[in-house]
């Protein structure tokens, strides 16, 4: 059994020197033995092949070579086109249009809903547009009508205050030169204001006095 | 015997013949193995038989399931020179090249000498008279 297995070369005991009488099977002999004594000077006579002959059987090679490949590639289409021909093969394709037809009818129906549903759903955004806008519509009018009023009193109120206008000028200027108005004041320790340059509190009578008041 | 190479890694099929005979009695199967197997190891398919000793009538015959050698050529199995050489005998591949070259030595070379010639006729009258 193991005896012409390769893992034999790499044995290392020469069992082939060893002695048995009885029946052994053919081990090879070990790596490295050495030549055998009478085989030692003898010298092989070496193959002669002439060239024409030599150039022939390259010619027959590589033609039966080329040929072999070519009908490889010959085997192996016949295989795929048996596999595609065969029974199975057709049973599988059938199957696997029956199994399309039946996605894409699914597919329909899912399609179907689903349009559906987005036809639901965009009519009540519609609607919830619609009022939106509406409300927004309402806010604004309410906005500008309130804009309006405050426009309106600020308006009034511009108007109700005396600005010095180009005829009263002259006026005013006149009135403002016959009372001038003095703002510097002074404070004591007391907290007594002195408006003015009177600066002596017994001069101010009881009634007018101003005082600051802390807590 | 299972193959002791791991069957994770990619081996290429062969073709080729197996020794199933006895001493003096060649007969061998041809199958397809992996290219790391020997004759003990497993065989994938048998797709043939050859026996290499004539018979009565001179015949060497060769058993061969051509469907399943143009699959496995396919499929990209290699094959051994002898079973290449029986396919082209065969007439389903190509003549192999050592056919024609030792079709060519055979016609150049005299015949080889037989050890015991064969005796064809008659058998001469026994001389011998204690038989």
């Amino acid at each position: 059994m193991f005896a012409r297995s390769s893992s034999r070369i790499f044995n290392v005991i020469n069992i082939s020197c060893i002695q048995s009488r009885s029946a052994r099977a053919w081990v090879r002999k070990p790596l490295g033995s050495p030549m055998a004594k009478s085989k030692m000077f003898r010298i092989a006579p070496k193959k002669f092949i002439p060239a024409d002959e030599k150039a022939e059987v390259k010619r027959l090679y590589d033609n039966y070579f080329h040929q072999m490949k070519s009908l490889r590639q010959y085997f192996f289409e016949q295989s795929l086109e048996q596999a595609e021909s065969g029974e199975v093969a057709q049973m599988k394709h059938r199957l696997e249009d029956e199994e399309h037809i039946r996605l894409m009818e699914e597919n329909r129906q899912e399609n179907e809903k689903t349009a559906k549903l987005r036809e639901e759903k965009l009519k009540i955004q519609a609607e919830k547009t619609r009022e939106n806008i509406l409300a927004s519509l309402i806010n604004k009018e309410e906005e500008t009508r309130l804009y309006e009023i405050r426009i309106e009193a600020f308006l009034e109120k511009q108007k109700a205050t005396p600005f010095i206008q180009a005829e009263n000028i002259e006026k005013a200027i006149e009135e403002a030169l016959a009372n001038p108005v003095d703002f510097n004041f002074a404070i004591d320790l007391d907290g007594y204001v002195y408006r003015g340059r009177e600066t002596a509190i017994e001069k101010i009578p009881e009634e007018e006095r101003e005082r600051l008041r802390s807590n | 015997m299972a193959s002791a190479i791991p069957t994770f890694t990619k081996i290429g099929k062969v073709i080729r013949l197996n020794k199933h005979g006895c001493t003096n009695r060649p007969f061998y199967h041809i199958v397809v193995q992996k290219t790391r197997d020997n004759f003990d190891g497993p065989v994938i398919e048998q797709v043939g038989s050859y026996d290499a000793m004539p018979n009565s009538q001179h015949e060497k015959l060769v058993a061969v399931n051509f469907e399943r050698v143009q699959y496995w050529l396919a499929q990209g199995a290699g094959m051994s020179n002898p079973v290449a050489q029986l396919l082209g005998l065969s007439g389903f591949l190509p003549n192999h090249p050592q056919t024609l070259i030792q079709s060519w030595k055979n016609r150049r070379e005299p015949p080889r000498e037989r050890k015991l010639q064969p005796i064809k006729g008659i058998a001469p009258p026994l001389d011998n008279p204690k038989i």
